[in-house]
């Protein structure tokens, strides 16, 4: 029994699902198609990192990059969740304005094609393309980080957060404001008619979504201690798309489903085809095929979603029909 | 208010069990090993590499050299009649997903007995797993950050980055055939890997006498480098030391073109020994020019000798796998990865134990030797002089190694130039004093 | 001095491979409301179709050709059995773009064991060097320039001037009203889909020309030039496509003369955010594309 590969897992289930609640809470009950979602968890990741790591001289010098002010923890992932906050500000006043959606979608996607070549060929900033290696991890000083000991009790931190994002987003999510956004999602006109401030209701879920993103970053940087452009590709935002569509959108159980079954489920599952078949890479560039297959198969088969949002009815309201 | 939420479904919860069920499952490999004995059952070497993404050409390189270094093993007796076989675990090229994937390998498999591969995308995240799990491995990886490892495990045959420039600007100050070049044009990807030797070359070349004319970071796999060629001459360098790995045909095509139809000398690192890159240069600038412009410097691999001939019959067989296998015939980091699995076999047999923590300082010594080591050059005749009481040093096709106390290996560098089938040449050499010359000048 | 002028020539290149991407891809948007991220995965496909037939000794320009209707067919295909059914579900937008994106990915992976990681090139396509004033061309460059203009010229007159044309700009306005009014939409779509998937395919021959060695990895960056361009004169807007890639085209090379070319890409990038800041719906988009959702 590997406990590593166990605790691996169930740290990155962590981490998927902190995100993906945050994903839906912009997308699936607010209707932001926010498709830079990578970028707020990777500032998170380099946010934890510059804090936590000894300035640059360290290690004989082989990166470079800003910070480097080696502080313990909790103020890394504090950090982290508050520049995923803070770069959620510009973008949001930037690209949320009265938009069609699907032009914001494609202006926030070119974003994050632009952030990522802009980190790789800036090299003293984030130490471009190499990234940034050595993180240390929490708690590095008192326990070692290569023991099972310590691996439980990364996967205790992380259950700590996916315990109070579900918290928070849920108390969003399930009270009158969550109403406000579904209403803001549904009929953005009718919201406006009964004084709903779109922009601020909009404004408000991005800034706590791109809070939580950081967190998630923050948590995942110091489990594998490195952090690079490589792992914040544009198609990793639509990989948690995919993973909020197939658990089914708009509700907390949805997402967390979403977050088991694609980033953690298929992808890891597909580790497991045996490779000794055709040629080297035939079978890894299949278990991509594979995972594209599944996507489309469940966005035929079961659009709404393995657990589908929950329609809250009233008694005496009138008939509505159903939306797309 | 009331409300009623609509009907619940009830299935939606029951899809997660079997998926967390079928992780836990995978999660719990087999009994761990013990030691006394070599034990029974197969062997595994793990080639943990990218097979796709950007460096999708990696993986197959290093799986070629297990596949080649199988039956070298298999065929001779095994490892105490133990068959060693050999299995790809894609990293997809960078950590996020190589962490998984070295924990998945562990944990599923209770018989590896080395693994290779690890390139620069993913070793600084996947070193320290396979360390824990005292995992020998034979990673690919020039970065810096392991020049002074302190992971016990951790093998590097390959030399860290800079040596390669030290040998670069070598070529450039002493290379045959030309009166040492005075301004050099630095033209390397923006990457990691790439990075690494600007600033080694950039204080060599300054510090004996030359100039850099313009250090010149060219994103790779672009679609033009038109301007940067047009930037890149007006500075006018005698010389072009480059690596550019896929972008060299387009880089040097467009220096011609702009040039009038000349081509500049151009300097490659060892990574340009390659047939894909021969290829590339090529059909870009015609063969004439490659031959008469290229300098490559390399590890001095002879690509001969009762090593390398075991490999080459051993790569070509394994074309009925592969089938691409035997273009990697004197790709360097296939040499090196052979050679690391047949010792990794020998001192399995020389401490006659498949406990990874007892054989894997054997390993070193076996690749050291000592004083009155004998030296073989197979893996069966190790076995026989292992048999006869001896001590062994292997000398295997990618040539002599030599681990300092930090695990990294290098031998001497030569200066090579390629011939019209894209076969290396040696066309030169640096002497001991040069080469401390430029690492004094360089560091 | 001369630097910049030469740059000009490069940009002059740059903006033809970049606007027939661009023009192709805005059409799909504009007209099937389809982001269809498969695009790139499409053009590198015609490429290596192109780079099969150019080992066979079939030259490049027959080559091209044989991309355009490889791209026509394939797009078309691409709609029919994919797009097409998941339209008719009723399926958002979003769920269109994650599906297009599969797809990309299912493409390039399948492709990828077929035709190798590593980069290939044509054969033969330099052709003699022109010099006129400080700009420095080869004869297949200027060809391309050539083939751009002529493309753009054909669209222009298709659009405006064609019954097919005035067909496709309705559908683009309003589907419902332009079915209403006997337009046979679902054909006006599979025209659609063929002209642009033509567009499609010769773009990525001739970028595939234009940087003499490619792999299926440079597929994603195709797309998100093409993108770039569409987003920045306006998404759905065929001048504004063309517009944009003059500008992404010209800005791109002039900006590597006068700074450091590494970043080239991050400048024309930087503009299309400074665009998006100052004008969001893009340069040429009427001010229907301000309106609220629903």
């Amino acid at each position: 029994m590997n406990t590593y590969y166990a605790t691996n897992l169930l740290v990155y289930a962590g981490v998927d699902i902190i995100a993906c609640l945050a994903l839906n809470m912009q997308f699936g009950v607010s209707g932001i198609v926010n498709f830079s979602f990578i970028v707020f968890q990777a500032v998170g990741a380099y946010a934890a990192a510059v804090l936590s790591l000894p300035p640059d001289s360290a290690n004989g010098g082989f990166q470079i990059y800003v910070g480097g002010y080696q502080l313990p923890f909790p103020i890394p992932w504090i950090g982290g969740a508050a520049a995923g906050g803070l770069l959620a500000i510009p973008v949001g006043l930037v690209v949320l304005r009265r938009l069609r959606s699907d032009y914001q979608a494609i202006a926030l996607l070119v974003l994050s094609i632009i952030t990522n070549a802009v980190i790789t060929n800036a090299r003293p900033l984030l130490n471009g393309a190499a990234g940034l290696a050595l993180v240390p991890p929490p708690f590095s000083d008192q326990i070692d980080p290569n023991t099972e000991t310590y691996q439980f009790l990364y996967v205790g931190l992380t259950a700590v957060c996916v315990v109070i994002v579900f918290v928070l987003v849920n108390r969003i999510v399930n009270s009158p404001y969550g109403r406000s956004l579904r209403a803001m999602r549904e009929r953005e006109l009718a919201a406006i008619a009964i004084g709903k401030n779109p922009v601020r209701l909009k404004m408000t879920v991005f800034i706590v979504g791109g809070v939580i993103a950081g967190l998630s970053g923050a948590i995942l940087v110091g489990f594998i201690q490195l952090w690079a452009p490589s792992v914040w590709l544009y198609p990793e935002t639509i990989i948690l798309f995919a993973a909020v569509i197939v658990g089914g959108r708009g509700n907390n159980i949805g997402a967390i489903l979403g977050a088991l079954l694609v980033p953690v489920g298929f992808e890891e599952v597909t580790r497991f085809i045996p490779t000794t078949i055709g040629p080297p890479g035939l079978i890894p560039a299949l278990q991509w095929v594979a995972i594209g297959l599944l996507i489309i198969g469940f966005l035929w088969f079961r659009p709404e979603g393995v657990r589908p949002e929950p329609r809250h009815v009233f008694e005496g309201a009138p008939a509505r029909e159903e939306s797309a | 208010m009331k409300f009623q939420t609509a009907a619940r479904n009830r299935w939606s919860g029951l899809l997660a069990i079997p998926a967390a069920a079928l992780l836990v499952v995978a999660a719990c490999g087999g009994s761990s090993n013990t030691g006394g004995g070599l034990g029974s059952g197969g062997l595994l070497v793990g080639v943990i590499a990218p097979f796709t993404g950007a460096d999708a050409g990696l993986g197959p390189a290093y799986y070629a050299a297990c596949l080649a270094a199988a039956p070298a093993i298999n065929n001779n007796g095994g490892v105490g009649g133990r068959q060693v076989k050999c299995q790809q675990f894609d990293t997809r090229g960078e950590p996020a997903d190589a962490v998984p994937a070295a924990n998945q390998m562990i944990a599923s498999n209770s018989n590896l007995m080395a693994a290779v591969g690890c390139t620069s995308d993913e070793a600084a995240a996947v070193a320290p797993i396979m360390d824990r799990a005292h995992l020998p491995m034979f990673c690919m990886t020039g970065q810096s950050e392991f020049n002074k490892s302190t992971l016990k495990y951790f093998h590097r045959l390959v030399p860290a980055d800079v040596y390669d420039a030290f040998a670069m600007v070598g070529s450039a100050l002493y290379g045959p055939n030309h009166s040492p070049y005075k301004k050099a044009a630095l033209v390397f990807g923006d990457d990691i890997g790439s990075q690494a030797f600007v600033d080694p070359a950039t204080k060599a070349f300054t510090h004996l006498g030359g100039t850099i004319a313009i250090n010149q970071p060219i994103h790779l796999n672009a679609a033009s480098y038109r301007t940067e060629v047009a930037a890149m001459l007006k500075t006018n360098p005698d010389v072009i030391l480059t690596e550019a790995l896929g972008s060299a045909g387009t880089y040097l095509k467009e220096v011609k073109t702009q040039n009038g139809g000349k081509m500049i000398p151009f300097i490659g690192s060892s990574a340009t020994i390659d047939p894909v890159w021969f290829q590339q240069v090529r059909d870009a600038i015609g063969i004439d020019d490659l031959l008469k412009y290229y300098a490559g410097v390399d590890l001095g691999y002879t690509f001969s000798g009762p090593a390398y001939a075991e490999f080459l019959t051993n790569l070509n067989a394994a074309a009925a796998q592969f089938a691409d296998a035997p273009k990697y015939k004197q790709r360097g980091s296939t040499l090196h990865l052979y050679d690391g699995i047949i010792m990794t076999a020998l001192a399995m047999v020389a401490t006659n134990t498949a406990d990874r923590t007892v054989y894997n300082p054997k390993i070193i010594e076996i690749a050291n030797g000592s004083s009155s080591a004998t030296v073989v050059n197979t893996y069966k005749d190790g076995v026989a002089a292992i048999k006869a009481g001896k001590t062994i040093r292997f000398v295997g096709a990618g040539g002599q190694n030599n681990f300092d106390q930090y695990n990294n290996s290098q031998s001497g560098y030569i200066l090579v130039s390629y011939d019209k089938d894209g076969n290396e040449v040696q066309a030169g050499q640096l002497t001991p004093d040069q080469t401390s010359k430029l690492i004094a000048a360089g560091s | 001095m001369d630097l910049y002028v030469a740059a000009f020539g490069f940009g002059l290149v740059g903006m033809s491979v970049i606007a027939i991407a661009a023009v192709g891809f805005t059409m799909q948007f504009g007209i099937t409301n389809m982001i269809n991220l498969a695009y790139g995965e499409v053009m590198i496909s015609s490429a290596y179709v192109a780079y099969y037939l150019n080992k066979a000794g079939i030259s490049i320009w027959f080559g091209m050709v044989a991309g355009a209707l490889f791209g026509a067919m394939f797009s078309f295909l691409l709609n029919r059995i994919v797009y097409a059914p998941f339209l008719r579900k009723g399926t958002a937008p979003i769920g269109m773009v994650i599906v297009s994106l599969a797809v990309s990915l299912m493409i390039a992976n399948l492709l990828l064991p077929i035709v190798g990681y590593y980069s290939v090139s044509y054969q033969d396509t330099t052709g003699g060097l022109l010099r006129a004033g400080g700009i420095v061309l080869t004869t297949n460059q200027i060809a391309i320039i050539g083939v751009a203009v002529v493309l753009m010229l054909l669209i222009h007159g298709l659009l405006r001037y064609t019954r097919l044309g005035k067909a496709m700009r309705a559908t683009a306005a309003n589907p419902t009203l332009a079915r209403n009014c006997g337009i046979p939409t679902q054909r006006v779509i599979d025209a659609v889909w063929l002209i642009t998937g033509a567009l499609c395919g010769l773009a990525g021959v001739v970028a595939a020309m234009n940087s003499d060695s490619f792999a299926i990895a440079n597929g994603a960056g195709f797309l998100i030039t093409a993108l770039a361009a569409a987003v920045l004169g306006g998404a759905g807007q065929p001048y504004g496509a063309m517009i944009g890639a003059v500008i992404i085209g010209m800005v791109t090379e002039l900006s590597a003369a006068a700074w450091s070319p590494e970043y080239k890409e991050v400048v024309a990038f930087g503009i299309l955010v400074l665009v998006m800041v100052l004008r969001p719906q893009g340069l040429l988009a009427k001010r229907g594309a301000l309106a609220a959702a629903g």
